[in-house]
Protein backbone atom coordinates (compact mmCIF):
# COMPACT_ATOMS: atom_id res chain seq x y z
CA UNK A 1 0.00 0.00 0.00
CA UNK A 2 2.96 2.44 0.75
CA UNK A 3 3.85 2.17 -2.70
CA UNK A 4 0.86 3.38 -4.08
CA UNK A 5 0.43 6.18 -1.75
CA UNK A 6 3.52 7.81 -2.68
CA UNK A 7 2.99 10.37 -5.14
CA UNK A 8 3.12 9.00 -8.29
CA UNK A 9 7.01 9.26 -9.58
CA UNK A 10 5.98 8.94 -13.17
CA UNK A 11 3.19 12.11 -13.42
CA UNK A 12 5.42 15.81 -13.95
CA UNK A 13 4.60 18.58 -11.39
CA UNK A 14 2.86 20.34 -14.98
CA UNK A 15 0.67 17.31 -15.18
CA UNK A 16 -0.72 17.26 -11.68
CA UNK A 17 -1.62 21.14 -12.26
CA UNK A 18 -3.27 20.27 -15.22
CA UNK A 19 -5.39 17.75 -13.51
CA UNK A 20 -6.65 20.13 -10.66
CA UNK A 21 -6.98 22.92 -13.58
CA UNK A 22 -9.25 20.57 -15.68
CA UNK A 23 -10.88 19.57 -12.24
CA UNK A 24 -11.45 22.89 -10.79
CA UNK A 25 -13.25 23.73 -14.15
CA UNK A 26 -15.25 21.24 -14.65
CA UNK A 27 -16.03 20.82 -11.02
CA UNK A 28 -17.13 24.50 -10.76
CA UNK A 29 -19.92 23.90 -13.25
CA UNK A 30 -21.12 21.03 -10.90
CA UNK A 31 -20.98 23.02 -7.85
CA UNK A 32 -22.44 26.31 -9.01
CA UNK A 33 -25.83 24.78 -8.46
CA UNK A 34 -25.66 24.10 -5.24
CA UNK A 35 -24.16 26.88 -4.02
CA UNK A 36 -27.12 28.84 -5.75
CA UNK A 37 -29.33 26.54 -4.09
CA UNK A 38 -28.40 27.10 -0.95
CA UNK A 39 -27.75 30.24 -0.84
CA UNK A 40 -31.10 30.91 -2.18
CA UNK A 41 -32.40 29.18 1.14
CA UNK A 42 -31.10 32.06 2.98
CA UNK A 43 -31.72 34.53 0.64
CA UNK A 44 -34.81 37.62 1.59
CA UNK A 45 -37.38 37.24 -1.01
CA UNK A 46 -36.58 40.88 -2.13
CA UNK A 47 -33.15 38.86 -3.55
CA UNK A 48 -35.02 35.74 -4.87
CA UNK A 49 -36.99 37.85 -7.15
CA UNK A 50 -34.02 40.31 -8.20
CA UNK A 51 -32.92 40.64 -11.72
CA UNK A 52 -30.47 39.69 -13.08
CA UNK A 53 -30.53 37.18 -10.67
CA UNK A 54 -27.20 36.71 -8.02
CA UNK A 55 -25.70 33.36 -7.00
CA UNK A 56 -24.36 34.35 -3.55
CA UNK A 57 -26.62 36.02 -0.92
CA UNK A 58 -26.32 39.47 0.42
CA UNK A 59 -28.44 39.75 3.58
CA UNK A 60 -28.70 36.21 4.91
CA UNK A 61 -31.84 35.23 6.92
CA UNK A 62 -33.24 32.40 8.68
CA UNK A 63 -36.65 33.75 7.61
CA UNK A 64 -37.14 31.12 5.36
CA UNK A 65 -36.89 28.08 7.61
CA UNK A 66 -39.37 29.80 10.40
CA UNK A 67 -41.57 30.42 7.35
CA UNK A 68 -40.99 26.73 6.67
CA UNK A 69 -42.21 25.41 10.21
CA UNK A 70 -45.50 27.88 10.01
CA UNK A 71 -46.20 27.15 6.41
CA UNK A 72 -46.19 23.20 8.01
CA UNK A 73 -47.23 23.56 11.31
CA UNK A 74 -51.04 25.06 9.37
CA UNK A 75 -51.43 22.10 7.53
CA UNK A 76 -52.84 18.97 9.66
CA UNK A 77 -49.80 16.56 9.36
CA UNK A 78 -46.46 17.54 10.92
CA UNK A 79 -43.37 18.20 8.87
CA UNK A 80 -41.93 15.43 10.55
CA UNK A 81 -44.71 12.84 9.37
CA UNK A 82 -43.51 13.50 5.50
CA UNK A 83 -39.60 13.19 6.45
CA UNK A 84 -40.34 10.23 8.17
CA UNK A 85 -42.10 8.49 5.57
CA UNK A 86 -39.95 9.67 2.89
CA UNK A 87 -37.07 7.97 5.51
CA UNK A 88 -38.84 4.82 5.62
CA UNK A 89 -40.00 4.09 1.81
CA UNK A 90 -36.13 4.88 0.89
CA UNK A 91 -35.00 2.93 3.36
CA UNK A 92 -37.63 -0.16 2.24
CA UNK A 93 -36.90 0.27 -0.93
CA UNK A 94 -32.94 0.53 -1.24
CA UNK A 95 -32.92 -3.00 1.24
CA UNK A 96 -34.88 -4.45 -0.69
CA UNK A 97 -34.34 -3.60 -4.39
CA UNK A 98 -30.35 -4.37 -3.32
CA UNK A 99 -30.65 -7.63 -2.03
CA UNK A 100 -33.46 -8.60 -4.73
CA UNK A 101 -31.18 -7.56 -7.61
CA UNK A 102 -28.02 -8.83 -6.71
CA UNK A 103 -29.68 -12.23 -5.83
CA UNK A 104 -31.23 -12.10 -9.58
CA UNK A 105 -27.98 -10.35 -10.85
CA UNK A 106 -25.74 -13.78 -9.24
CA UNK A 107 -27.95 -16.03 -10.85
CA UNK A 108 -27.44 -13.90 -14.20
CA UNK A 109 -24.40 -13.48 -14.01
CA UNK A 110 -22.86 -16.96 -12.68
CA UNK A 111 -25.68 -19.95 -13.50
CA UNK A 112 -25.94 -21.30 -17.02
CA UNK A 113 -29.70 -21.58 -16.07
CA UNK A 114 -32.23 -22.13 -19.17
CA UNK A 115 -33.34 -18.84 -20.47
CA UNK A 116 -31.26 -16.81 -18.87
CA UNK A 117 -29.66 -14.54 -21.59
CA UNK A 118 -32.88 -14.29 -23.25
CA UNK A 119 -34.33 -12.75 -19.69
CA UNK A 120 -31.36 -10.49 -19.54
CA UNK A 121 -32.04 -9.07 -22.83
CA UNK A 122 -35.99 -8.50 -21.54
CA UNK A 123 -34.66 -6.85 -18.67
CA UNK A 124 -32.44 -4.49 -20.56
CA UNK A 125 -34.91 -3.59 -22.98
CA UNK A 126 -37.60 -2.80 -19.76
CA UNK A 127 -34.92 -0.67 -18.83
CA UNK A 128 -35.85 1.73 -21.76
CA UNK A 129 -39.26 1.82 -21.25
CA UNK A 130 -40.58 5.28 -19.69
CA UNK A 131 -42.71 4.64 -16.79
CA UNK A 132 -45.11 7.65 -17.38
CA UNK A 133 -46.80 4.95 -19.99
CA UNK A 134 -47.34 2.32 -17.75
CA UNK A 135 -48.27 4.67 -15.02
CA UNK A 136 -52.19 3.89 -15.93
CA UNK A 137 -51.80 0.48 -15.85
CA UNK A 138 -49.81 0.07 -13.21
CA UNK A 139 -52.20 2.01 -11.06
CA UNK A 140 -55.49 -0.77 -11.95
CA UNK A 141 -52.68 -3.18 -11.28
CA UNK A 142 -51.79 -1.95 -8.01
CA UNK A 143 -55.68 -1.29 -7.46
CA UNK A 144 -56.65 -4.92 -8.04
CA UNK A 145 -54.37 -6.20 -5.62
CA UNK A 146 -55.38 -3.14 -3.00
CA UNK A 147 -51.95 -1.37 -2.48
CA UNK A 148 -53.54 2.00 -3.78
CA UNK A 149 -52.73 4.52 -0.63
CA UNK A 150 -50.18 2.15 1.25
CA UNK A 151 -46.81 2.17 1.81
CA UNK A 152 -46.87 -0.93 -0.38
CA UNK A 153 -47.30 0.69 -3.98
CA UNK A 154 -44.13 3.14 -3.08
CA UNK A 155 -41.16 0.69 -2.68
CA UNK A 156 -42.63 -2.69 -3.45
CA UNK A 157 -42.36 -2.03 -7.58
CA UNK A 158 -39.05 0.16 -6.63
CA UNK A 159 -38.19 -3.56 -5.46
CA UNK A 160 -38.12 -4.56 -9.11
CA UNK A 161 -36.39 -1.87 -11.02
CA UNK A 162 -34.56 -3.31 -13.60
CA UNK A 163 -31.77 -0.98 -13.31
CA UNK A 164 -30.30 -2.50 -9.96
CA UNK A 165 -30.17 -6.11 -11.41
CA UNK A 166 -28.47 -4.60 -14.23
CA UNK A 167 -25.49 -3.01 -13.22
CA UNK A 168 -25.31 -5.39 -10.96
CA UNK A 169 -25.07 -7.80 -13.19
CA UNK A 170 -22.14 -6.82 -15.26
CA UNK A 171 -20.17 -6.46 -11.80
CA UNK A 172 -20.83 -9.71 -11.35
CA UNK A 173 -19.72 -11.03 -14.53
CA UNK A 174 -16.34 -9.84 -13.47
CA UNK A 175 -15.64 -12.43 -10.66
CA UNK A 176 -13.51 -15.13 -11.82
CA UNK A 177 -15.55 -18.44 -12.38
CA UNK A 178 -12.18 -20.06 -10.29
CA UNK A 179 -12.98 -18.39 -6.91
CA UNK A 180 -16.47 -19.87 -6.97
CA UNK A 181 -15.38 -23.25 -7.91
CA UNK A 182 -12.82 -22.89 -4.84
CA UNK A 183 -15.17 -22.10 -2.39
CA UNK A 184 -17.96 -24.89 -3.75
CA UNK A 185 -14.56 -27.41 -3.37
CA UNK A 186 -14.32 -25.95 0.19
CA UNK A 187 -17.35 -26.98 0.80
CA UNK A 188 -19.46 -23.33 0.82
CA UNK A 189 -23.33 -23.56 0.35
CA UNK A 190 -24.38 -21.21 -2.60
CA UNK A 191 -26.33 -19.17 -0.10
CA UNK A 192 -22.50 -18.61 1.39
CA UNK A 193 -20.83 -17.67 -1.53
CA UNK A 194 -23.12 -14.94 -2.56
CA UNK A 195 -22.96 -13.18 1.32
CA UNK A 196 -19.57 -14.18 1.80
CA UNK A 197 -17.34 -14.22 -1.63
CA UNK A 198 -19.66 -12.31 -4.60
CA UNK A 199 -21.07 -10.05 -2.51
CA UNK A 200 -17.69 -7.94 -0.95
CA UNK A 201 -16.28 -8.30 -4.05
CA UNK A 202 -18.43 -6.37 -6.18
CA UNK A 203 -19.40 -3.76 -2.92
CA UNK A 204 -18.20 -0.88 -5.56
CA UNK A 205 -21.42 -1.99 -7.56
CA UNK A 206 -23.63 -2.12 -4.55
CA UNK A 207 -22.31 0.84 -3.00
CA UNK A 208 -23.61 2.66 -6.60
CA UNK A 209 -27.40 0.60 -6.47
CA UNK A 210 -27.52 2.34 -3.07
CA UNK A 211 -26.64 5.61 -4.46
CA UNK A 212 -29.05 4.80 -7.36
CA UNK A 213 -31.85 3.79 -5.71
CA UNK A 214 -31.90 6.32 -2.42
CA UNK A 215 -31.67 9.34 -4.80
CA UNK A 216 -34.89 7.81 -7.21
CA UNK A 217 -36.63 6.64 -3.97
CA UNK A 218 -36.01 9.62 -1.82
CA UNK A 219 -37.21 12.51 -4.71
CA UNK A 220 -40.30 10.54 -5.80
CA UNK A 221 -43.81 12.11 -5.09
CA UNK A 222 -45.10 8.80 -5.04
CA UNK A 223 -48.66 10.70 -5.79
CA UNK A 224 -49.70 8.66 -7.80
CA UNK A 225 -50.76 5.77 -5.30
CA UNK A 226 -51.19 7.78 -2.23
CA UNK A 227 -53.95 10.20 -1.33
CA UNK A 228 -53.92 9.96 2.47
CA UNK A 229 -51.95 12.84 3.94
CA UNK A 230 -50.31 10.94 6.22
CA UNK A 231 -48.45 8.66 3.97
CA UNK A 232 -47.52 11.42 1.45
CA UNK A 233 -43.65 12.31 1.31
CA UNK A 234 -41.07 15.57 1.62
CA UNK A 235 -41.42 15.97 -2.04
CA UNK A 236 -44.67 16.18 -2.24
CA UNK A 237 -44.88 18.89 0.78
CA UNK A 238 -42.16 20.42 -1.50
CA UNK A 239 -44.74 20.63 -4.70
CA UNK A 240 -47.10 21.95 -2.57
CA UNK A 241 -45.13 24.04 -1.18
CA UNK A 242 -43.80 25.45 -4.35
CA UNK A 243 -47.06 25.65 -5.46
CA UNK A 244 -48.24 28.30 -3.23
CA UNK A 245 -46.75 30.91 -5.54
CA UNK A 246 -44.32 33.62 -5.14
CA UNK A 247 -45.18 33.97 -1.33
CA UNK A 248 -43.62 30.39 -0.66
CA UNK A 249 -40.31 30.56 -2.83
CA UNK A 250 -38.60 31.31 0.18
CA UNK A 251 -40.19 28.44 2.18
CA UNK A 252 -39.82 26.38 -1.15
CA UNK A 253 -36.01 26.81 -1.40
CA UNK A 254 -35.33 26.08 2.38
CA UNK A 255 -36.95 22.87 1.73
CA UNK A 256 -34.80 22.47 -1.31
CA UNK A 257 -31.96 22.12 0.29
CA UNK A 258 -33.71 20.29 3.22
CA UNK A 259 -34.28 17.39 0.44
CA UNK A 260 -30.60 17.93 -1.56
CA UNK A 261 -28.50 16.84 1.79
CA UNK A 262 -29.86 13.03 2.52
CA UNK A 263 -28.35 11.88 -0.72
CA UNK A 264 -25.20 14.07 -0.80
CA UNK A 265 -25.04 12.72 2.68
CA UNK A 266 -25.13 8.79 1.47
CA UNK A 267 -23.08 9.47 -1.79
CA UNK A 268 -20.04 10.77 0.56
CA UNK A 269 -21.10 7.49 2.81
CA UNK A 270 -20.56 5.29 -0.17
CA UNK A 271 -18.02 6.65 -1.94
CA UNK A 272 -15.59 6.68 0.65
CA UNK A 273 -16.27 2.95 1.08
CA UNK A 274 -16.01 2.31 -2.73
CA UNK A 275 -11.76 3.30 -1.95
CA UNK A 276 -11.84 0.22 0.93
CA UNK A 277 -12.73 -2.26 -1.60
CA UNK A 278 -10.14 -3.55 -3.70
CA UNK A 279 -7.81 -3.70 -0.95
CA UNK A 280 -9.66 -5.82 1.31
CA UNK A 281 -11.38 -8.16 -1.93
CA UNK A 282 -9.75 -11.24 -3.17
CA UNK A 283 -9.47 -11.48 -6.40
CA UNK A 284 -5.50 -12.12 -7.29
CA UNK A 285 -5.20 -14.40 -10.05
CA UNK B 1 -30.10 -27.46 0.42
CA UNK B 2 -31.54 -29.66 3.37
CA UNK B 3 -31.85 -32.45 1.55
CA UNK B 4 -28.99 -34.66 1.56
CA UNK B 5 -30.36 -37.00 -1.35
CA UNK B 6 -27.48 -37.06 -3.71
CA UNK B 7 -28.87 -35.17 -6.82
CA UNK B 8 -26.75 -34.52 -9.72
CA UNK B 9 -24.90 -30.83 -9.72
CA UNK B 10 -26.51 -29.44 -12.98
CA UNK B 11 -30.04 -30.23 -10.94
CA UNK B 12 -28.90 -28.83 -7.95
CA UNK B 13 -27.10 -25.38 -9.23
CA UNK B 14 -30.61 -25.07 -10.84
CA UNK B 15 -32.91 -25.48 -8.60
CA UNK B 16 -30.80 -22.97 -6.38
CA UNK B 17 -30.82 -20.76 -9.14
CA UNK B 18 -34.63 -20.06 -9.22
CA UNK B 19 -34.65 -19.54 -5.53
CA UNK B 20 -32.42 -16.65 -5.79
CA UNK B 21 -33.99 -15.10 -8.80
CA UNK B 22 -37.43 -15.83 -8.62
CA UNK B 23 -38.45 -12.78 -6.55
CA UNK B 24 -36.85 -10.59 -8.77
CA UNK B 25 -39.12 -12.38 -11.59
CA UNK B 26 -42.19 -12.23 -9.76
CA UNK B 27 -41.83 -8.54 -9.42
CA UNK B 28 -40.78 -7.77 -12.85
CA UNK B 29 -43.56 -9.67 -14.42
CA UNK B 30 -45.87 -7.88 -12.11
CA UNK B 31 -44.78 -4.89 -11.81
CA UNK B 32 -43.17 -3.95 -14.83
CA UNK B 33 -44.18 -6.78 -17.71
CA UNK B 34 -47.87 -6.45 -17.01
CA UNK B 35 -48.36 -3.21 -17.13
CA UNK B 36 -46.32 -2.59 -20.43
CA UNK B 37 -48.15 -5.43 -21.98
CA UNK B 38 -51.72 -3.36 -21.03
CA UNK B 39 -50.08 -0.17 -22.53
CA UNK B 40 -48.98 -1.72 -25.93
CA UNK B 41 -52.53 -3.23 -25.87
CA UNK B 42 -54.28 0.53 -25.06
CA UNK B 43 -51.65 1.50 -28.05
CA UNK B 44 -53.66 -0.49 -30.52
CA UNK B 45 -56.96 0.52 -29.31
CA UNK B 46 -59.34 3.16 -29.36
CA UNK B 47 -59.86 3.59 -25.66
CA UNK B 48 -62.75 5.37 -24.16
CA UNK B 49 -63.35 5.82 -20.48
CA UNK B 50 -66.38 4.68 -19.02
CA UNK B 51 -68.18 6.86 -16.74
CA UNK B 52 -68.84 5.26 -13.29
CA UNK B 53 -66.87 1.61 -13.79
CA UNK B 54 -67.99 -0.37 -10.97
CA UNK B 55 -65.30 -1.13 -8.50
CA UNK B 56 -62.16 -3.63 -9.15
CA UNK B 57 -63.00 -3.38 -12.77
CA UNK B 58 -61.20 -1.51 -15.60
CA UNK B 59 -62.55 2.14 -16.18
CA UNK B 60 -61.55 1.62 -20.20
CA UNK B 61 -63.33 0.44 -22.61
CA UNK B 62 -61.06 -0.74 -25.42
CA UNK B 63 -61.53 -1.61 -29.07
CA UNK B 64 -59.03 -2.68 -31.68
CA UNK B 65 -58.89 -0.47 -34.42
CA UNK B 66 -58.47 -2.24 -37.61
CA UNK B 67 -58.76 0.76 -40.21
CA UNK B 68 -54.89 1.90 -41.01
CA UNK B 69 -55.66 5.28 -41.20
CA UNK B 70 -57.24 5.33 -38.01
CA UNK B 71 -54.67 3.49 -35.89
CA UNK B 72 -52.99 5.54 -32.87
CA UNK B 73 -49.31 4.42 -34.92
CA UNK B 74 -50.94 6.55 -38.26
CA UNK B 75 -52.48 9.24 -36.43
CA UNK B 76 -49.35 10.00 -34.34
CA UNK B 77 -46.68 9.85 -37.62
CA UNK B 78 -48.76 11.29 -40.15
CA UNK B 79 -51.68 13.05 -38.29
CA UNK B 80 -49.63 14.92 -35.45
CA UNK B 81 -46.88 17.02 -37.24
CA UNK B 82 -45.51 17.66 -34.40
CA UNK B 83 -44.74 14.68 -33.07
CA UNK B 84 -42.06 13.47 -36.20
CA UNK B 85 -39.98 16.42 -36.00
CA UNK B 86 -39.68 16.63 -32.23
CA UNK B 87 -39.03 12.57 -32.20
CA UNK B 88 -36.35 13.56 -35.21
CA UNK B 89 -34.63 16.44 -33.35
CA UNK B 90 -34.13 14.14 -29.95
CA UNK B 91 -32.65 11.32 -31.88
CA UNK B 92 -30.24 13.70 -33.32
CA UNK B 93 -29.37 15.79 -30.30
CA UNK B 94 -29.20 12.57 -28.65
CA UNK B 95 -26.52 11.14 -31.61
CA UNK B 96 -24.41 14.10 -30.46
CA UNK B 97 -24.78 14.58 -26.87
CA UNK B 98 -24.28 10.59 -25.93
CA UNK B 99 -21.05 10.22 -26.93
CA UNK B 100 -20.03 12.92 -25.54
CA UNK B 101 -21.48 12.50 -21.98
CA UNK B 102 -20.29 9.14 -22.28
CA UNK B 103 -15.83 10.26 -23.72
CA UNK B 104 -16.96 13.06 -20.62
CA UNK B 105 -17.61 10.80 -17.64
CA UNK B 106 -15.07 8.35 -18.46
CA UNK B 107 -12.54 11.29 -18.52
CA UNK B 108 -13.04 12.57 -15.33
CA UNK B 109 -13.57 9.07 -13.44
CA UNK B 110 -10.04 8.76 -14.77
CA UNK B 111 -8.85 11.91 -13.15
CA UNK B 112 -10.99 11.25 -10.06
CA UNK B 113 -9.60 7.78 -9.92
CA UNK B 114 -5.93 9.30 -9.30
CA UNK B 115 -4.67 9.82 -6.37
CA UNK B 116 -4.60 13.33 -4.94
CA UNK B 117 -4.97 15.49 -2.19
CA UNK B 118 -8.99 16.40 -1.40
CA UNK B 119 -9.97 13.38 -3.56
CA UNK B 120 -13.38 12.70 -1.63
CA UNK B 121 -14.09 16.12 -1.51
CA UNK B 122 -14.22 16.31 -5.09
CA UNK B 123 -16.17 13.22 -5.96
CA UNK B 124 -18.95 14.56 -4.06
CA UNK B 125 -18.95 17.75 -6.15
CA UNK B 126 -18.96 15.41 -9.37
CA UNK B 127 -21.62 13.97 -7.75
CA UNK B 128 -24.37 16.63 -7.33
CA UNK B 129 -25.60 17.31 -10.70
CA UNK B 130 -27.13 14.14 -10.56
CA UNK B 131 -28.69 15.22 -7.15
CA UNK B 132 -29.97 18.74 -8.61
CA UNK B 133 -31.16 17.52 -11.67
CA UNK B 134 -33.06 14.67 -10.42
CA UNK B 135 -36.51 13.86 -10.20
CA UNK B 136 -38.28 16.73 -8.04
CA UNK B 137 -36.08 19.69 -9.62
CA UNK B 138 -36.49 19.00 -12.62
CA UNK B 139 -40.42 18.35 -12.30
CA UNK B 140 -40.72 21.60 -10.73
CA UNK B 141 -38.60 23.25 -13.46
CA UNK B 142 -41.74 25.24 -14.89
CA UNK B 143 -42.30 26.59 -11.87
CA UNK B 144 -39.13 26.98 -9.89
CA UNK B 145 -37.03 29.81 -10.25
CA UNK B 146 -34.04 27.80 -8.91
CA UNK B 147 -32.83 25.98 -11.75
CA UNK B 148 -34.18 28.68 -14.72
CA UNK B 149 -31.99 31.53 -12.41
CA UNK B 150 -29.28 29.38 -12.85
CA UNK B 151 -29.48 29.27 -16.21
CA UNK B 152 -29.77 32.66 -16.63
CA UNK B 153 -26.88 32.88 -14.41
CA UNK B 154 -24.95 31.20 -16.48
CA UNK B 155 -25.76 32.65 -19.50
CA UNK B 156 -25.17 35.82 -18.53
CA UNK B 157 -21.63 34.98 -16.96
CA UNK B 158 -20.19 33.28 -19.91
CA UNK B 159 -22.22 33.95 -22.47
CA UNK B 160 -21.91 32.11 -26.03
CA UNK B 161 -18.95 34.59 -26.45
CA UNK B 162 -16.37 31.70 -26.66
CA UNK B 163 -18.12 29.74 -28.76
CA UNK B 164 -18.85 32.41 -31.37
CA UNK B 165 -15.24 34.20 -31.19
CA UNK B 166 -13.92 30.48 -32.09
CA UNK B 167 -16.69 30.18 -34.96
CA UNK B 168 -15.18 33.59 -36.30
CA UNK B 169 -11.50 32.44 -36.16
CA UNK B 170 -12.21 29.46 -37.97
CA UNK B 171 -13.95 30.81 -40.70
CA UNK B 172 -11.53 33.22 -41.06
CA UNK B 173 -9.14 30.65 -41.35
CA UNK B 174 -11.38 29.05 -44.23
CA UNK B 175 -12.89 25.88 -42.50
CA UNK B 176 -15.65 24.90 -43.22
CA UNK B 177 -18.59 25.13 -40.49
CA UNK B 178 -20.59 21.75 -41.21
CA UNK B 179 -17.68 19.77 -40.52
CA UNK B 180 -17.19 21.42 -37.14
CA UNK B 181 -20.94 22.03 -36.18
CA UNK B 182 -20.90 18.54 -33.93
CA UNK B 183 -18.26 20.12 -31.87
CA UNK B 184 -19.66 23.69 -31.61
CA UNK B 185 -22.70 21.72 -30.45
CA UNK B 186 -20.88 19.91 -27.70
CA UNK B 187 -19.36 23.11 -26.50
CA UNK B 188 -22.59 24.97 -26.69
CA UNK B 189 -24.08 21.65 -24.64
CA UNK B 190 -20.67 21.19 -22.18
CA UNK B 191 -23.31 22.75 -18.97
CA UNK B 192 -25.89 19.92 -20.14
CA UNK B 193 -23.27 17.44 -20.66
CA UNK B 194 -21.62 18.02 -17.01
CA UNK B 195 -24.70 18.07 -15.57
CA UNK B 196 -26.10 14.23 -17.41
CA UNK B 197 -23.08 12.66 -16.31
CA UNK B 198 -22.88 12.67 -12.52
CA UNK B 199 -24.33 8.59 -12.77
CA UNK B 200 -22.10 7.76 -15.63
CA UNK B 201 -18.90 9.15 -13.37
CA UNK B 202 -20.21 6.97 -10.54
CA UNK B 203 -20.34 3.88 -12.37
CA UNK B 204 -17.12 4.88 -14.40
CA UNK B 205 -15.57 4.93 -11.06
CA UNK B 206 -16.84 1.84 -9.44
CA UNK B 207 -15.65 0.12 -12.27
CA UNK B 208 -11.81 1.50 -11.94
CA UNK B 209 -12.05 0.05 -8.77
CA UNK B 210 -12.35 -2.95 -9.57
CA UNK B 211 -9.27 -3.41 -11.49
CA UNK B 212 -6.71 -4.75 -9.53
CA UNK B 213 -3.50 -2.54 -8.69
CA UNK B 214 -1.74 -5.65 -9.14
CA UNK B 215 -2.00 -5.89 -12.74
CA UNK B 216 -0.76 -2.28 -13.16
CA UNK B 217 2.45 -2.98 -11.12
CA UNK B 218 2.78 -6.26 -13.02
CA UNK B 219 3.05 -4.07 -16.75
CA UNK B 220 4.72 -1.19 -14.89
CA UNK B 221 7.61 -4.37 -14.28
CA UNK B 222 7.58 -5.50 -17.34
CA UNK B 223 8.21 -1.49 -18.80
CA UNK B 224 4.65 -0.36 -19.67
CA UNK B 225 4.21 3.06 -20.45
CA UNK B 226 1.05 4.66 -18.06
CA UNK B 227 -0.29 5.79 -21.94
CA UNK B 228 0.28 1.50 -22.63
CA UNK B 229 -1.30 0.87 -19.42
CA UNK B 230 -4.10 2.82 -20.27
CA UNK B 231 -4.83 1.07 -23.28
CA UNK B 232 -3.87 -2.28 -22.67
CA UNK B 233 -5.37 -2.66 -19.19
CA UNK B 234 -7.66 0.12 -18.15
CA UNK B 235 -9.80 0.21 -21.36
CA UNK B 236 -10.12 -3.45 -21.85
CA UNK B 237 -11.09 -3.79 -18.23
CA UNK B 238 -13.88 -1.27 -18.29
CA UNK B 239 -15.22 -2.01 -21.74
CA UNK B 240 -18.50 -3.60 -20.22
CA UNK B 241 -18.65 -0.62 -17.93
CA UNK B 242 -18.98 1.31 -21.22
CA UNK B 243 -21.79 -0.77 -22.19
CA UNK B 244 -23.34 -0.53 -19.33
CA UNK B 245 -23.16 3.51 -19.02
CA UNK B 246 -24.22 3.72 -22.90
CA UNK B 247 -27.32 2.10 -21.89
CA UNK B 248 -27.90 4.05 -18.88
CA UNK B 249 -26.57 6.88 -21.02
CA UNK B 250 -29.43 6.59 -23.67
CA UNK B 251 -32.28 5.14 -20.94
CA UNK B 252 -31.23 9.25 -19.10
CA UNK B 253 -31.40 10.70 -22.42
CA UNK B 254 -34.84 9.01 -23.44
CA UNK B 255 -36.41 9.58 -19.92
CA UNK B 256 -35.59 12.91 -19.42
CA UNK B 257 -38.80 14.85 -18.51
CA UNK B 258 -37.74 17.97 -20.58
CA UNK B 259 -37.44 15.84 -23.00
CA UNK B 260 -40.12 17.18 -25.92
CA UNK B 261 -41.31 14.03 -26.92
CA UNK B 262 -41.71 13.36 -23.65
CA UNK B 263 -43.59 16.32 -23.36
CA UNK B 264 -46.46 15.47 -26.38
CA UNK B 265 -46.71 12.36 -24.89
CA UNK B 266 -47.43 13.51 -21.59
CA UNK B 267 -49.54 16.04 -22.33
CA UNK B 268 -51.62 13.83 -24.85
CA UNK B 269 -52.52 11.69 -21.63
CA UNK B 270 -52.92 14.12 -19.11
CA UNK B 271 -55.05 16.99 -19.90
CA UNK B 272 -55.69 15.09 -23.35
CA UNK B 273 -57.02 11.87 -21.81
CA UNK B 274 -56.30 10.18 -25.13
CA UNK B 275 -54.69 7.38 -23.80
CA UNK B 276 -54.45 5.25 -27.07
CA UNK B 277 -52.40 7.75 -28.95
CA UNK B 278 -50.01 8.68 -26.05
CA UNK B 279 -49.36 4.91 -25.74
CA UNK B 280 -48.68 4.67 -29.40
CA UNK B 281 -46.50 7.48 -29.40
CA UNK B 282 -44.39 6.35 -26.69
CA UNK B 283 -44.60 2.57 -28.09
CA UNK B 284 -43.04 4.42 -31.43
CA UNK B 285 -40.11 6.31 -29.45
CA UNK B 286 -39.48 3.19 -27.66
CA UNK B 287 -38.99 1.09 -30.61
CA UNK B 288 -36.60 3.14 -32.11
CA UNK B 289 -34.46 3.67 -29.19
CA UNK B 290 -34.45 -0.30 -28.69
CA UNK B 291 -33.30 -0.53 -32.50
CA UNK B 292 -30.38 2.25 -32.43
CA UNK B 293 -29.03 0.93 -29.10
CA UNK B 294 -29.21 -2.56 -29.72
CA UNK B 295 -27.24 -1.92 -33.03
CA UNK B 296 -24.89 -0.04 -31.11
CA UNK B 297 -24.80 -2.12 -28.18
CA UNK B 298 -23.88 -5.33 -30.75
CA UNK B 299 -21.03 -3.84 -32.23
CA UNK B 300 -19.85 -2.85 -28.78
CA UNK B 301 -20.02 -6.15 -27.13
CA UNK B 302 -17.78 -7.79 -29.50
CA UNK B 303 -15.04 -5.52 -28.18
CA UNK B 304 -15.96 -5.66 -25.03
CA UNK B 305 -13.43 -7.94 -22.94
CA UNK B 306 -14.78 -10.30 -19.98
CA UNK B 307 -11.73 -11.21 -17.40
CA UNK B 308 -11.41 -14.69 -16.87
Amino acid sequence: MSIIKRRQPNRSRAGDIGVYLVLIMFGSVMVLPLIYATCQAFKPLDEIYKFPPTILVRNPTLDNFSDLFVTMSQSWVPFTRYIFNTVFITAVGTVGQLLIASMGAYVLAKYDFPGGRKFFTLITTALMFNGYVTSIPSYLIMAKIGWVDSYLAAFVPAFAAPMGIFLMKQFMEGIPDALLEAAKIDGAKEWGIFTKIVMPNVKPAWLTLIIFSVQGLWNNPQSTYIYSEELKTLPYALQQITAGGVARAGAGAAVTLVMMIVPIGIFIFSESNILETMASSGIKD
Amino acid sequence: MKAKKPRNLRRRNAIAGYLFICPFIIGFVAFLLQPMCESFYMSLCRVNIVANAPKGESPFDMNIITTLKETNYYRAFFVEAQYKTELINTLKAMAVQVPAILVFSFFIALLLNQRFKGRGFVRAIFFLPVILSSGVLVGLETNNILMSGIKDVIAESSGPGITDALKDILQAIGIGQKILKPVFDIIEAVYDVALASGIQIVIFLSGLQTVSPSMYEAAKIEGCTAWESFWKITLPMVSSIILVNLVYTVVDFFMRSDNKVMEIITTKINPGMDYGLGSAMAWAYFGIVIVILGVVAAILSKVVYYYE
